[in-house]
């Protein structure tokens, strides 16, 4: 165990990631929509000692009800249409959403027209698209750093107006 | 004889059951004999009703129900032919039927707690203890088989690979394989070489996830950062190499593009001799470390019976003992003398399940390090062999053999078939789970690390 905290150390030590210079936190849910397993893998190493998403405070939570952020991946099959609406409505507000990864924005999408939806913004208002087929880990953070930035008070003190509170329809 | 009794007298004679697919009025059966050998029986519906061979070969059962939902077909003495695919059903139909005192339902997903991919849960359980687990997949089905029919078979291979991001280059070659029987192409060594390097970087990445999840799954933080780390040394590796974390686009019908000078593979090498041996350093912790090792044995266990009676393949069937593996008889490969490595206990539990992967990984960079010793040019496919109707290709991925089954048109794909080592494995993971706490089950299912998304195409 020691030798692994070690290692872990020599990890952090070595790579040297700059300490973030503010205060932040998002809480980010997860949605898996129809991906290819391409953006959950890079999500996940966006956490790993070389990128540290969590080092700005960002991190994943296990329910929507917890979360700031709807993270999307993957173009919506019509079988993950009603779970993800589902779980944005159970978000409070403020929310963004966030559409993560090509067949999140209907670039290239690879599939057949009556499984899929269509994009996450067929759907829900998107706030903020990371292309990338997938989108690697720094890509994922400095998404997230935009994200974050955009939504909270600048030097002067302005917050952005919040928007308005939005319900979406299901269709059952 | 009937088409049962050639799919009985096929697995008389050691074969192993593959796939089972629909092509328009037939169903096609394809086994794999103990030397790799590939057979196809095929048999014509009549009112849309064909014969079950789910007695025959249980792990038919989900072949059959696919084929039933998407394909319309009924298979006789398939009792009950539960959907599998479809959704949008009542409850009782999908469902087996648990009775008892105190016995209910617990439901989870398809939308998991942490970064996991979308897929239902349905466990029967009394009080902690699962009774039976129902796993309800296909989510995530983009019809990707039928979205590739009527393109080129160049095109395909773009379909097959995004069937799922961790078994790319194993679905890609798979599917180059069948294709490559359709042109009568073999491979040079070359393209052997090519092809088994990037094979095995991709097992060497999957491997190093895989044991990661396992520590996550079993709350050990530390173990789980640490092969974090050098999963994510892999994927930068496969960058350099590639110019794709997940090596998308490195596998091409009939020939290779890639290309490394001298100094490129040197790095390569050296690389992978850190990773090697940090993992190495890192695993050792592992097995001493009291607290975790103690939460491995003796559940999820799968037995050897069991694993063959169900298809298991790969990491997870070798683990249960049972010796096989598609590189050892990959002849369009750069296997030569393969032999499948096992782990010291063959429970067939969560820890011979990891440490099936630990043993493997060694034998991945030490085939890697022989195979990256002299730089790669492209290179192509040489004319040899008789033109198939049916092109089959066998690729033992990450996570056990993967088949892809291809027929064609005037050079157009009228069929693909995709059957992967996680599609294989999904009926074993169920299994696994009945008997266990509820608690265990997301380390028994870590201990597997099944993709959702070839599974669900």
């Amino acid at each position: 165990m020691l030798t692994l905290l070690r290692n872990l150390r020599r990890i952090r030590t070595d790579i040297a990631l700059p300490a973030p210079t503010r205060g932040r936190s998002l809480a980010v849910r997860h949605v898996d929509a129809g991906s290819c397993n391409g953006c959950e893998h890079e999500l996940t190493l966006a956490m790993s000692p070389y990128e540290d998403v969590q080092r700005y405070g960002f991190g994943i939570v296990a329910s929507p009800r917890h979360a700031d952020v709807l993270l999307v991946t993957g173009t919506v099959t019509t079988r993950m249409r009603e779970p993800l609406l589902t779980a944005y409505n159970a978000m409070p507000e403020p929310r963004r959403v966030v559409a993560l990864g090509d067949c999140a924005l209907a670039r290239g999408v690879l599939a057949a027209d009556t499984e899929i939806v269509g994009p996450v913004e067929a759907l829900l208002p998107v706030d903020m698209r990371i292309p990338g087929c997938p989108p690697s880990p720094p890509t994922i953070t400095q998404a997230l750093l935009e994200l974050h930035d955009a939504s909270t008070p600048n030097r002067e003190g302005r917050r952005p107006p919040p928007p308005p509170r939005r319900r979406i329809q299901r269709s059952r | 004889m009937t088409y049962r009794d050639r799919v009985a007298s096929a697995l008389d004679d050691g074969c192993r059951f593959a796939a089972l697919y629909a092509v328009g009025d037939l169903v096609r059966a394809v086994l794999v004999a103990a030397d790799g050998a590939l057979r196809l029986e095929a048999v014509a519906a009549e009112d849309g009703r064909v014969p079950t061979i789910v007695d025959l070969a249980p792990a038919a059962a989900w072949d059959e129900r696919e084929a039933a939902d998407l394909y319309g077909l009924r298979f006789d003495g398939h009792e009950p032919l539960r959907p599998l695919v479809a959704h949008d059903l009542d409850l009782k139909t999908w469902t087996v039927p648990v009775h008892g005192d105190d016995a209910y339902q617990v439901a989870v997903g398809p939308i998991h707690a942490g970064v996991i991919e979308s897929g239902h849960f349905r466990f029967h359980v009394v009080g902690d203890k699962i009774l039976h687990l129902d796993a309800r997949l296909f989510y995530k089905h983009r019809g990707l088989e039928r979205a590739a029919e009527g393109r080129t078979l160049a095109e395909g291979r773009a379909y097959m690979q995004r069937a799922c991001a961790a078994c790319a280059v194993s679905n890609s070659v798979a599917y180059a394989h069948a294709c490559e029987e359709i042109l009568a192409l073999e491979s040079s060594a070359e393209l052997a070489r090519v092809r088994t390097i990037l094979l095995e970087l991709e097992r060497a990445w999957s491997h190093l996830n895989d044991i990661a999840a396992v520590c996550a799954g079993a709350g050990l933080a530390a173990g789980n950062t640490f092969f974090a780390a050098l999963t994510e040394r892999a994927r930068r590796l496969n960058e350099r190499l590639t110019g794709h974390r997940f090596l998308f686009d490195s596998v091409q019908i009939g020939g290779s593009a890639l290309s490394l000078d001298a100094e490129a593979v040197e790095a390569a090498r050296e690389e992978l001799a850190s990773i090697a041996a940090d993992s190495k350093s890192g695993w050792r912790e592992l097995l001493f470390n009291s607290s975790f090792q103690d939460r491995l044995p003796d559940i999820g266990v799968v037995t050897a019976n069991d694993a063959r009676a169900l298809g298991a393949v790969g990491p997870a069937a070798r683990a249960s003992g049972i010796a096989d593996d598609a590189r050892s008889y990959s002849t369009r490969l750069a296997y030569d003398g393969f032999a499948p490595v096992a782990p010291r206990r063959l429970a067939g539990d969560v820890q011979a399940r990891l440490e099936q992967r630990a043993v493997e990984l060694l034998q991945t960079f030490d085939m890697l390090d022989d195979l990256l010793d002299r730089p790669i040019a492209p290179t192509e496919a040489v004319a040899g062999g008789e033109s198939v109707t049916v092109g089959l290709g066998l690729v033992e991925s990450p996570r056990g053999a993967t088949l892809c089954a291809v027929e064609h048109a005037d050079n157009r794909i009228a069929r693909v078939h995709l059957r992967t080592g996680s599609y294989a494995n999904w009926p074993v993971v169920a299994h696994a789970a009945a008997g266990n706490l509820l608690p265990d089950f997301p380390l028994i299912n870590k201990s597997f690390e099944l993709c959702y998304a070839c599974a669900d195409r």
